[in-house]
């Protein structure tokens, strides 16, 4: 919106203690509510965030599972602070999270007799080069014609969803199933696993791998520099000679690129194939998840596991207790909200005029 | 003490600090009903601190505001606003997508029914104002569309609508030529005559000798003195508020040397399709500086925007150290030579939240010294910044602090070393020294002039005419998008030149 | 069959409008609501459920708009007092609302997704006799309830609000120029949380349109994203109540129209799509106008 300021996330010249408030502070606010919606529907708010710690991260298998479902949360968080540095609010990660699954699951399950070292590298590459062209009409519109990112990549969400289930209800529904889906992808192609019987696999390593380029590239190179200029203040990087609208379209297809990969990668090392329904709001996961690290690799990372292991602990203790595992979609929600108000005025004492 | 009825507005030992920073140190002034009460300092006197205290908008540490001679605290705007004092501010308060008559009532809007406007009593009401003032608008024209003198004349209207007694106006003329600013003070005496009180804010002390009975001036935080017209002059005044003197840059003439900057016919419309350059035909060549001046509005924007490539043309050719930059990008212009000193520092010319680091090399950061196979260097580009920060002496604690926690003259000298590094051959500088203190102003003029006397050629674009006439080898007029008139240096005086910026043809 | 579509056009509107015209009056005050959708589940939700507790169609949209006005505040506050990105805190109510309702469902009453509960009310659609018969025009203005004449009388009430009152005027200056609002006396940022509270109120009433005037159950996915089909609506008209409405009427025919492909062999999914191609394409074809008519101007 163009009347909204530019970059979503502030970059604070504090200390790393004041970045570690900044992150905390939404953190706790956010479990203390979660909290009160348990009391009200007769949990015990401390048994279950007791029981949520002890789930996620009591024992290597627990931990295991945890880093497995924070990774497509790594890349979704990766590719939406991506975005967010070069000034865009893409807000449409969940879209290429289902259309580069899909384009994984496809290679997958196509491509059969093929060998791993082939077959996976060429199915990731597809997820990141549809997620890439995903994003490549709302980067041009946004960069040419000004055409506001929020609401064009929100379409394209839904469009997203739309579109893969017609296609796997249809032209690539397996043969013999009812449900939404794709036949099963071929066992060569499936992401080789780390820890076995856990589902944790390569792709945590791959998404560690891009965390750590992306801090070598934000750091170090011109390009980082520029992206993170055009960010900060568009008008500057103007003036400066950088020729912002190429690289906002540029860093949206590498967003874009980067959510197709989460796709493929869930796709290849979890679900093994595609269906209807496929990511359980990653993208939006992603965007409380760039909030929350601050655009840092490290803080992307931690927020990742955090939320990877409310996702696998919330799947749990719905299982053995009757609390609903919407309490993770609360916290989530609230997350987003906390992370980009300022609680400055709490321990400041006057208000700013 | 006695409380002074007469001492409409005032202040008594007012202190405001800002962590260590000590922007009002026990101000005291008094100004009496019925007069023109000038505050008078450089920047970083404590102007703009005093008047959103006076104004509500911020509040003393310690020390009181006087209204009617008795100390008062304000707790907001309207608070001071319902003692009658009201403020025209350096940046206009009017709203904009509001016609004029819409912004005179608001927040005091003659109710009809249903809660709608009463749109005939408003009117009626707008036009007692323009006869109190002698001036006649066309009010139902949107705010963007209006002159921004027009403007000015609203917002001061506005305030007597509205029933303020005191009118305090911050740097009321920066934005108007001369023949407006006489209007301006016109209308201010029109006002005093009424029995209105008047806190005229400037550093031009022409104006402030003209029109007020009263000046105090402001030195760093501090009141040096209150003098009256009658009993000082301009020289005494500006020694007040320098304190010491300061030797200004005088420029000579230098060899000039072969066009680093070709315009021919020079067409070119503002945003909204308005045509703004009309056939600008101008050389500037190496060795010499061409001011530009004019009323803000008359398109030095558009002239800046034509050469840099911000802004697109309509016709006409710009020609750069002898190449057509037809359809080039800034960055392929600053590639043949070009630097550009933006006139809006603080959001176009830095990037105030990143370090000086970043904006010392910002535009420089692919140059093969700093930068190899696009990874930064970063000892190399650490050492380059620091020598350039040392040659440019900013004040800082570090280069990675963020360049917002610098002064205004800091953070220009940052701007300018930067657009000097590397050689440049034309240096487009617009607004050099607004907002910049009188140190750095002699700084910043002496390294345009430095940079002149290298071989460089100079484009500048200023609202200062001072700064101007005395830079400048040749001066061009802009009026209503044409060039209304060009004198080489010391032909004209600034009456002449007042003159031309006003559309009038040169004898 | 023409009349057909054309009736439900109309109908498909309605939560959409009233959506649109509470975010333009939003937007208008300088907060653009992303949270629409939010606000018009739990309109929904309470619609429903005050419907089938007291019997009262009318009690249901009194709760309904309650619970979206108070969303609205809520998401306004943090906005406003905390200074957060009104985008973000816009999907984080969507996120953690939709987790809410969901919590709220199986918590309460089991259910996973549909809450379909007895003796649920459904708003009275008014017949006009004679009118109702005549083509065309009978569809457009006959058998429609409270809420859609509400919403198309909204729409010049809205335009005359904003130009001719003085809250309009207020409203107006908060949005445009917070800075120059407090300057002079104003209250922008309470002016701005008004407007979000009359926009969460607005989509309250929508989400209850779609429960007890519409389907008659409640489903999780009942908005169907109408919250941000709104947003486009009120982008798309630019702030003009009368463009405004012309936007949520195409996107109610979209509607209509997609209904009746989809039992024609045409994919449903892709059918689906159609509203938010259109919001793209429509928000390009605006730009590429507004750049063509640049140049030329005045």
């Amino acid at each position: 919106m163009s009347d909204v300021a530019a970059s979503p996330i502030r970059r604070i010249a504090g200390s790393r203690w004041q970045a570690l408030a900044d992150a905390l502070i939404p953190l706790i606010l956010s479990l203390l509510i979660a909290a009160v919606v348990l009391a009200l529907a007769g949990h015990n708010p401390f048994d279950v965030y007791r029981l949520l710690a002890v789930e996620s991260f009591g024992g290597t298998r627990r931990i295991a599972a945890t880093l497995s479902s924070a990774t497509p949360l790594v890349l979704t968080g990766l590719a939406t602070a991506i975005a967010f540095r070069a000034g865009a609010f893409n807000v449409g990660i969940e879209g290429c999270v289902y259309i580069g699954g899909l384009a994984a699951a496809y290679i997958g399950f196509a491509w059969t007799g093929l060998p791993a070292a082939f077959l996976i590298p060429t199915a990731l590459l597809a997820s990141v080069i549809v997620g890439g062209l995903w994003m490549l009409v709302p980067g041009v519109l946004k960069a040419r014609l000004d055409v506001d990112e929020v609401v064009t990549t929100l379409m394209l969400n839904f469009i997203a969803v739309s579109l893969t289930s017609w296609l796997v209800n249809g032209p690539l529904l397996a043969r013999g199933s009812a449900n939404s889906a794709t036949p099963m992808i071929a066992a060569a192609a499936r992401l080789p696993e780390l820890l076995p019987p856990s589902t944790l696999n390569l792709g945590f390593v791959i998404a560690v791998l891009c965390l750590v380029l992306y801090s070598l590239w934000s750091r170090r190179t011109a390009l980082g520099l520029e992206t993170k200029l055009a960010g900060m203040n568009p008008r500057f990087a103007v003036a400066s000679g950088i020729d912002v609208p190429m690289l906002l379209i540029k860093m949206m297809i590498v967003s874009g690129a980067i959510g197709g990969l989460a796709g493929g990668v869930h796709a290849l090392g979890n679900v093994h194939r595609f269906v209807a329904g496929f990511s359980p709001g990653y993208g939006f996961t992603g965007i409380a998840i760039a909030l929350l690290g601050r655009g840092s690799a490290t803080g992307i990372l931690l927020a990742a596991i955090l939320f990877g292991a409310l996702a696998t602990s919330g799947a749990t203790i719905q299982l053995f207790s009757d609390v609903p595992i919407e309490i993770v979609n609360i916290l989530q929600g609230m997350v987003m909200i906390f992370a980009v108000a300022r609680f400055g005025w709490l321990y400041a004492g006057r208000r700013r005029a | 003490m006695e409380p002074d009825p007469t001492i409409r507005l005032g202040a008594r030992g007012v202190t405001r600090r800002f962590g260590d920073l000590v922007a009002n140190d026990r101000i005291d002034f008094a100004a009496r009903r019925g007069t023109v009460h000038a505050i008078v300092g450089g920047n970083g006197a404590g102007k703009s601190t005093l008047m959103r205290i006076l104004q509500g908008m911020d509040r003393p540490d310690e020390g009181s505001v006087l209204v009617d001679g008795e100390p008062a605290v304000f707790s907001g705007p309207a608070h001071a606003f319902a003692k009658g004092i009201g403020m025209v501010h350096q940046e206009f308060m009017l709203v904009p997508g509001l016609t004029l008559l819409e912004n005179l009532v608001l927040a005091h809007e003659p109710v009809g029914a249903l809660g709608s406007i009463d749109r005939k009593a408003a009117l009626e009401a707008a036009r007692s104002l323009e006869q109190e003032a002698g001036v006649r608008l066309d009010w139902n024209v949107a705010v963007e569309d209006a002159p921004v003198h027009v403007r000015q004349i609203v917002e001061i209207l506005r305030l007597l609508y509205r029933g303020a007694d005191v009118l305090i106006l911050d740097e009321p003329t920066a934005v108007l030529a001369p023949a407006q600013v006489r209007e301006l003070i016109a209308l201010l005496r029109k006002l005093k005559e009424e029995g209105r009180t008047i806190l005229f804010i400037s550093h031009k002390l022409d104006e402030v000798l003209s029109v007020a009975d009263a000046i105090t001036v402001l030195r760093a935080g501090r009141v040096i003195g209150t003098t009256t017209a009658a009993e000082t002059d301009k020289a005494k005044l500006a020694e007040m508020m320098i304190g010491e003197a300061i030797h200004m840059p005088s420029a000579r003439p230098a060899a000039v040397s072969a066009p680093a900057l070709e315009l021919s016919a020079i067409a070119a419309r503002d945003g909204r399709g308005v045509a703004k350059l009309a056939g600008i035909d101008l050389t500037v060549r190496g060795g010499e500086i061409v001011g530009v001046a004019g009323v803000a509005g008359n398109g030095q924007d558009e002239l800046a925007g034509a050469v840099t490539g911000l802004h697109p043309v309509e016709a006409g050719r710009v020609v750069l150290c002898g190449s057509d930059m037809a359809g080039r990008s800034l960055h392929e212009r600053r590639m043949r030579g070009l630097a550009y000193l933006s006139p809006e520092r603080g959001t176009e010319g830095l990037c105030l939240a990143a370090p000086i680091l970043e904006n010392a090399i910002a535009g420089h950061q692919r140059r093969a010294d700093l930068c190899g196979g696009g990874v930064l260097r970063a000892n190399a580009i650490r050492k380059h910044v620091e020598t350039l920060l040392d040659r440019y002496s900013v004040k800082r604690h570090s280069a990675g602090q963020p360049i917002g926690s610098l002064s205004g003259g800091n953070q220009q000298r940052v701007a300018i070393a930067r657009e000097l590094d590397g050689d440049p051959k034309l240096l487009v500088a617009c607004q050099p020294t607004r907002g910049v203190d009188i140190r750095g102003i002699a700084f910043i003029h002496q390294c345009l002039l430095d940079f002149r006397g290298r071989g460089g050629a100079v484009l500048l674009i200023s609202e200062e005419l001072d700064e101007i006439i005395t830079l400048s080898d040749r001066i061009i007029v802009l009026y209503g998008g044409r060039v209304t008139g060009e004198v080489e240096r010391g032909a004209a005086g600034i009456e002449t030149i007042g003159r031309m910026m006003l559309g009038e043809k040169a004898a | 069959m023409i009349n057909d579509v054309i009736h439900s056009a109309f109908i498909m509107t309605t939560p959409v409008l009233l959506a649109a015209l509470g975010g333009l009056l939003n937007r208008v005050g300088g907060l653009v609501n992303i949270g629409l959708d939010s606000m018009m589940l739990v309109g929904a939700l309470l619609g429903i459920i005050v419907s089938s507790a007291t019997g009262s169609w009318g009690l249901a949209l009194v709760a309904a708009a309650i619970a979206g006005a108070v969303l609205g505040l809520l998401m306004s506050l943090v906005v406003t007092r905390l200074d957060a990105n009104e985008i973000i805190v816009g999907l984080g109510f969507n996120v953690a609302v939709a987790g809410l309702v969901r919590f709220f469902l199986k918590s309460v009453y089991g259910a996973a997704g549909t809450l379909n509960l007895p003796n649920v009310v459904m708003m009275p659609r008014l017949h006009i006799p004679l009118v109702a018969d005549i083509p065309v025009l009978g569809a457009i203005l006959s058998g429609h309830d409270l809420l859609t004449w509400a919403a198309w009388t909204l729409v010049p009430v809205t335009a005359w609000f904003l130009s001719r009152t003085r809250l309009g005027l207020r409203l107006r200056a908060a949005g445009a120029a917070p800075q120059a609002a407090r300057a002079l006396g104003l209250d922008p940022l309470t002016l701005r949380d008004g407007s979000t509270v009359f926009a969460g109120l607005m989509a309250g009433l929508a989400g209850a349109y779609l429960s007890i005037g519409v389907v008659g159950i409640f489903n999780e996915g009942i908005t169907a994203g109408r919250g941000f089909i709104a947003l486009a609506a009120f982008y798309f008209g630019r702030n003009r109540p009368w463009l405004t409405a012309f936007g949520a009427l195409i996107f109610g025919f979209f509607d209509a129209v997609q209904i009746r492909l989809q039992g024609r062999g045409v994919p449903a999914e892709l059918v689906q799509t159609l509203p938010y191609i259109m919001v793209i394409v429509i928000l390009t074809v605006v730009a590429l106008a507004a750049r063509r008519s640049k140049p030329k101007g005045a």
